[in-house]
């Protein structure tokens, strides 16, 4: 059964220009999947996870997440769904500042007043699954950005929600972190069967997810399911992305080889 | 904004000072002197409030400058447009100020003429205070530009892009400064009651000093040691949005040390200057009842003035037209075996004369029977229960004085504490002077005019003023044949500096509440721009409406109340000191009026906050 669905979603966005940022786009996520949505700038990536993230409202079409639509639900229950069933992964991390790591990661369960034994408990199983023990009682701000990363995928994951949205979880970090974070990302997925959607501009990134969507101005484009060797998917991907940039390969940030 | 306030309450101020019909007033030079005063004040603290605003704003615009760096700007070319936009807001607000000002400075006339008691006081336009106010306030401006221009010189480009993410919350405060803030303060407190109760004058001066350090300390190290072993303790701080809020006092009190620590005194002066007003006010209300006798004349039995004085007084009493009752005393001296000190002796006749003019009940003693006079409100419970056996030692009068007259009939600066009534046999039996021959004024004549307009009766007497006053030059500390009051010429004295006083603190304190408030909405709306990202997150995670509210009113509380609850404490404690001192001089209990005063000022800081909150809250959501 998929845990999220998305079904003829349209989002225009009404203005001085009348702007259509999504296009009737559906498609299904099961459970466990790991799934990156790919496109150029502009195609309605981030549009798409806001509405996902239940942020924005779609113009028509509906959303499914786990069996209900959160678009019903009034503003506290969606807060309290937030809080519950999604984990977020920011391009920037936004960490809070003025809270140490740990208690950045621990952040959404005691908004959720979580008793202090259940919070360390899963503070522990988390801290020692990201191996954060080395930074735990530093400041974001003293910090390596892979380091920051992993502390947000931590208090994305302590909650253990169905869904988990990143947005561009790579976009800041230098290659190594970036293959850590994937490699963090893709070890969740498998171990926890956590759902997550990836939305990113890198073929890398998106050569770590079992399929990757693209979507090009708001519309469904294409998808493609993972092959057995991870070099082969990445070609699949460079691919489609060129067909994506009308045979002009010059929509695509630059490749970096593992 | 509230530059343009300050703008319009200066200029108000200095219409008033400029006034023709002020200068002639009876206010004359104190007044003059106490408005440039408050004016001079006024204008520090604009120049010091505009200074902080200025650089909060430009705080908040430091990312748009670091573009314009970047695009190749010059750093002429900016300090030119810094300076520019200074002088633009400063023109502004002085030109709406000013408009503002004069439009109100009729109603505030009419204001001054009911405290002031003046007939009339007509608005006029001359080009004296407008010059004086745009003068003062343009160079205040140029200085503040000047100044802020300097101070943004010194950052870095790089920095200034960096859009200023760099936030050091971790706090560095040592538990012995912690100790020395709290020390500091109690010791102040301790030293405010030691004062008031030895009137030590000397050691006031060191109040306001340790106060000052003390707060400062507390501010600086005692409140983030307390939040950090709040925060230590997990069970107590991972719950809710405890763990939030913790943090961000953390942060906000690193940050906000000085802008507390100004605030609080800021508002701590603001609160006694009310207080002082309050307290005039009592005592101008209490003056009536201390003081019921319009004239008093006091003189020797070998006054050669004594009948000169008392007829030129009546015929001036008639002259107004107003009606009075003349009752005339001859007080004895004695000694009481009570005590062995002297004790003034009114005959009961004599009295009773005074009291039926008063319409107050007559006195019915018989011999041996003595009654006190009081001399204050205090003296009047003191004396109420208690029962004297004594003996007028010169005479062998036996006396048993057994009660006190119900009402404050003579000033206190007119009969001593010890005063009483005796009846008419006994005092026939007074002929033998006190024993003591130093004593002064063994026996005096006392005439009392009852006038019930009182204070209309300012101008009676004043030649035997002038004529005192010539004497003592003269005769050099020689004690005069005579005393003359009167309560009339004293009240419109008290009245005058009273509503002097009222004129500068209530201009002092609404610009220092004013600035207290707008400092704090300053420092919010230079952090405006992360704090809205922090609860953009926080949404997406998951926080509920009523949460952020919570959340955004725990932001906000100690903000506003932590520096103007510690303001409280401390003024709290000035009144009782002064409290303790002012009942040894004035004796007048102000404890009602300050109480009022602060409930007042705790209003219009809830009202304050709401506000605040709501502009808060609204930008947070937008």
């Amino acid at each position: 059964m998929p845990i999220l669905q998305i079904k003829d979603v349209t989002k225009v966005y009404e203005g001085k220009v009348t702007h259509r940022a999504l296009n009737q786009l559906s498609f299904d996520v099961e459970e466990g999947e790991f799934l990156a949505v790919m496109g150029p700038s502009g195609s309605g990536k981030t549009t798409l996870l806001n509405i996902i993230s239940t942020i924005d409202e779609p113009t028509s079409g509906e959303i499914i997440v786990d069996g209900m639509n959160p678009h019903m639900l009034n503003a506290t229950e969606l807060a309290y769904f937030r809080r519950r069933q999604l984990g977020f992964v920011f391009q920037d991390f936004n960490l809070l500042h003025m809270l140490t790591v740990e208690e950045n990661i621990v952040l959404p369960l005691t908004l959720d007043q979580q008793p202090l034994e259940v919070i360390e408990e899963r503070l522990a199983s988390i801290v020692e699954k990201l191996d954060l023990n080395s930074f735990l009682h530093k400041r974001p701000n003293e910090i390596s950005g892979g380091q920051a990363q992993r502390t947000a995928i931590g208090r994305a994951l302590i909650h253990n929600p169905s869904l988990i949205l990143a947005d561009e979880p790579t976009g800041n970090l230098d290659s190594n972190s970036s293959r850590d974070v994937l490699e963090l990302l893709t070890k969740v997925n498998q171990d926890k069967q956590t759902t997550i959607v990836m939305v990113t501009h890198d073929p890398i990134a998106a050569s770590y997810c079992d399929r990757v969507l693209f979507i090009k101005d708001g519309e469904f484009f294409n998808e493609i399911y993972k092959d057995d060797r991870r070099q082969m998917f990445f070609q699949r991907i460079l691919n489609v992305l060129s067909l994506l940039g009308g045979g002009q390969v010059g929509d695509l940030s630059t490749i970096r080889l593992p | 904004m509230a530059s343009f306030f300050s703008v319009a309450v200066f200029f108000i101020y200095s219409m008033l000072m400029f006034h023709p019909d002020i200068e002639r007033g009876i206010l004359g030079e104190v007044s003059l002197i106490g408005m440039v005063g408050a004016e001079v004040v006024l204008v520090l603290f604009t120049l010091f409030f505009l200074y902080y605003s200025m650089s909060a704003f430009l705080e908040a615009r430091s990312h748009e400058f670091a573009i314009l760096l970047h695009l190749g700007m010059e750093r002429r070319q900016m300090n030119k447009l810094v300076f520019l936009e200074t002088m633009i807001i400063g023109s502004a607000s002085i030109i709406v100020g000013i408009i503002f000002g004069f439009s109100f400075s009729k109603f505030f006339f009419m204001i001054v003429r009911e405290i002031l008691h003046l007939d009339k006081l007509p608005l006029y336009v001359s080009w004296q205070p407008f010059l004086l106010t745009i003068g003062v306030f343009t160079s205040a401006f140029v200085v503040i530009s000047f100044i802020s221009v300097y101070f943004t010189r010194e950052r870095k480009l790089r920095d200034l892009i960096k859009e200023s993410a760099y936030l050091n919350s971790d706090s560095t405060y040592s538990k012995k400064r912690a100790v020395y803030g709290i020390a500091l303060i109690l010791s102040a407190y301790v030293l405010a009651f030691v004062v008031s109760n030895t009137s030590l004058i000397g050691l006031s001066l060191l109040i306001p000093l340790s106060a000052a350090f003390g707060t400062y300390y507390f501010f600086s190290d005692t409140v983030p040691c307390f939040i950090d072993k709040a925060r230590g303790k997990r069970e107590y701080h991972w719950q809710r949005y405890r763990l939030l809020s913790l943090a961000e006092q953390t942060h906000i009190m690193k940050d906000n040390v000085k802008m507390f620590f100004v605030v609080t005194m800021v508002s701590t002066m603001a609160f006694l200057s009310v207080g002082v007003l309050a307290t005039m006010s009592s005592y101008t209300t209490q003056y009536d009842r201390l003081n019921p006798l319009g004239l008093v004349y006091k003189g020797d039995v070998d006054n050669p003035y004594e009948r000169n004085h008392i007829n030129s007084l009546r015929i001036q009493l008639e002259e107004k037209g107003l009606s009075y009752h003349l009752s005339r005393f001859v007080v004895v001296k004695q000694t009481s075996s009570f005590t062995n000190n002297e004790v003034e002796v009114f005959r009961e006749s004599d009295m009773n004369v005074l009291l039926s003019s008063f319409s107050y009940p007559l006195l019915d003693l018989s011999s041996g029977q003595a009654v006190f006079i009081p001399y204050s409100e205090e003296s009047l419970k003191k004396l109420k229960n208690k029962v004297v056996h004594t003996v007028l030692e010169e005479n062998a009068i036996p006396l048993t004085i057994d009660s006190v007259y119900p009402k404050i009939v003579f000033p206190g600066s007119i009969v001593s504490v010890n005063s009483i009534v005796i009846s008419d046999e006994d005092f026939a039996r007074l002929i033998k002077p006190i024993a003591d021959q130093d004593v002064l004024q063994p026996t005096y004549h006392l005439f009392t005019f009852y006038i019930p307009q009182w204070i209309e009766s300012k101008d009676i007497g004043q030649d035997i003023d002038e004529l005192t006053a010539s004497q003592s030059i003269e005769k050099k500390g020689k004690f005069s044949p005579y005393y003359f009051e009167n309560a009339g010429l004293n009240y419109s004295y008290i009245l005058a500096t009273y509503s002097l006083f009222t004129l500068v603190g209530v201009l002092v304190a609404s610009v220092f509440l004013l600035a207290a408030g707008s400092f704090v909405y300053f420092k919010l709306h230079a952090s405006l721009e992360r704090e809205k990202r922090k609860f953009d997150v926080l949404k997406r995670m998951g926080l509920t409406d009523t949460e952020l509210k919570k959340l955004v009113n725990r932001h906000l509380f100690p903000q506003f109340f932590l520096p103007w609850g510690v303001a409280m404490m401390h003024s709290a404690f000035a009144f009782i000191m002064v409290q303790g001192i002012l009942k040894d001089i004035a004796n007048i209990s102000i404890v009602k009026e300050v109480f009022f005063a602060f409930g007042f000022f705790v209003l219009i800081q809830v009202i304050y906050f709401y506000l605040i909150r709501w502009r808060y809250i609204s930008h947070i959501r937008s």
